[in-house]
């Protein structure tokens, strides 16, 4: 428990926490609206605009965020306009970012740059300026979808139909992109571009046979993210894997728990 | 017909060459239930997507009068196991934010779902477990928070078992009656919604003359009429 003393490993659990919430907060509208891939594709796109950050010498973290929310609208308005199908145009962003990003780096000529931190997470090193960044952008979030609530469940469950004359519904996705641009920005810091998908979907299936509404899907799924976050945090302390990996393992483990309890339950 | 509450004056659709509707025209009048009837692939979805407002890219008019407020109730599937979970409360309150143009957010939704003949003590349950009637019902509920003066319903029998059927014309039509709305039904359950029907517009990519319900003697006649265009 000493090492819980150390201001590295409480920042990796104040951060973490923070991308539970963002996860836990965000994750039902992603899977309700069936774009759960959409978070690999916003995590290449932030690749490309970290090798952009790279090639004119800013913050690669900071670099990713403009480069998100730009790209986050262009897919919003190629996806609004109907010709585009949803799974083409992430195969064209996916790997259209990941070529741009291989690309400025080879022009950087950064010899000490690594991609991996972004796309397997470095929770544990995280500064005070990246908490204070992380912490930010949580409590932006969880303010748009308080004040969004209902319009997000109305535009991710039924779009467009639901409001004849009103282009409500379009707008409401734009910023449930914008939301998750920000959540993969946080996840490309601390879990990881490549498994923050894991944390925003797994969750929710764990959660979704259990809750009644959907306020009680966000609660439980929000648990269910913090619950992997902590326990995954707390074994990589003193098992010598990647923190990332024990978190995503834990939140399999509590899916494979609930199903297994959910089949207890239907059996007696 | 003098100032129509919906008019839709020669609409043509064709995309790449195939013609999805052609030069179709008609008006609704105030305070009627109007029918839209057609086999599958007549264009009924394509010329509701005009009427909303969801489709630009037309020629012709479709215009909906000044002030009204239209309130489309889609398709109720059949119950969907990959839904995630959503209350009936949940369910009604997406139509109160004012971001979806809701008059008034004080609406009791218990009163509301009594009215469509729906327990309010189902209001906390969740929106998946409802019968295929009782999500049609809260449908309608959901879009009369609203405060419409039109309703669009699309196929309001798809979800439905043969039971509930009547009762939920019934209510179709009370809304129509006493609530002063005009409804706008599409269907291709052409014997149910006949004997209700002020006007019915048969399409089968062109609408030719829109007639009373009274100029057809069976289902299978409407049908015959509108498969041959000469309705």
């Amino acid at each position: 428990m000493e090492l819980l003393t150390l201001t590295f490993v409480q920042y990796a659990f104040i951060g973490g926490i923070a991308m539970a919430i963002l996860t836990g907060l965000l994750g039902p509208f992603v899977v309700q609206s069936r774009q759960s891939i959409a978070s690999d594709m916003f995590a290449h796109v932030a690749l490309a605009g970290i090798g952009a950050a790279l090639v004119v010498g800013a913050s690669p973290w900071w670099g990713a965020l403009p480069a998100l929310l730009i790209v986050s609208t262009l897919i919003w308005w190629l996806l609004d306009s109907g010709k585009y199908s949803p799974d083409a145009l992430a195969m064209f962003f996916l790997s259209g970012g990941l070529a741009l990003a291989l690309g400025f780096v080879h022009v950087a000529r950064d010899t000490v740059f690594s991609f991996e931190n972004y796309l397997f997470g470095s929770i544990l090193t995280l500064t005070l300026t990246d908490l204070l960044a992380i912490v930010g952008a949580t409590l932006l979030v969880a303010l748009v979808v308080w004040w969004l609530w209902y319009p997000l469940i109305g535009a991710t469950q039924t779009p467009r139909y639901l409001v004849p004359f009103r282009h409500t519904p379009q707008l409401v996705q734009l910023f449930f992109f914008w939301l998750l641009a920000i959540v993969v920005w946080v996840g490309i810091k601390t879990i990881g571009g490549l498994l923050i998908g894991a944390l925003l979907v797994i969750p929710v299936l764990t959660a979704r046979h259990w809750a009644a509404s959907f306020r009680q899907l966000v609660l439980l799924s929000t648990v269910a993210s913090a619950l992997s976050v902590v326990v995954g945090l707390l074994l990589a302390l003193y098992v010598d894997l990647p923190p990332s990996s024990l978190i995503i393992g834990t939140a399999i483990a509590l899916f494979i728990l609930q199903l297994g309890a959910g089949f207890k339950l239907t059996r007696s | 017909m003098s100032n129509p509450v919906i008019s839709v004056q020669n609409v043509s659709k064709a995309i790449a060459g195939r013609s999805l509707l052609f030069d179709v025209s008609f008006d609704i009048a105030e305070q009627s239930l109007v029918s839209l009837i057609g086999p599958n692939g007549a264009g009924k979805s394509t010329l509701v997507k005009i009427i909303l407002g969801l489709d630009r890219r037309f020629s012709g008019t479709a215009v909906v009068r000044s002030g009204e407020r239209v309130q489309y109730i889609p398709q109720v599937g059949m119950a969907d196991q990959q839904q995630l979970p959503l209350s009936v409360y949940e369910y009604i309150s997406i139509a109160t934010s004012r971001l979806y143009g809701a008059k008034s957010t004080a609406v009791d939704f218990a009163d509301t779902l009594a009215h469509v003949g729906v327990s309010p003590d189902t209001l906390h349950q969740s929106y998946t477990s409802l019968s295929g009637g009782e999500r049609q019902r809260v449908a309608i509920a959901r879009a009369l928070v609203g405060d419409p003066t039109v309703l669009v319903l699309d196929e309001p029998l798809a979800a439905v078992d043969y039971a509930s059927r009547a009762g939920l014309y019934e209510l179709i039509r009370h809304l129509q009656q006493d609530h002063h709305m005009t409804v706008l039904l599409v269907s291709h359950d052409i014997d149910s919604v006949l004997p209700l029907s002020d006007q019915v517009l048969c399409l089968n990519k062109s609408l030719h003359t829109d007639c009373h319900p009274s100029a057809f003697t069976t289902a299978n006649d409407v049908l015959q009429r509108a498969m041959h265009h000469h309705c």
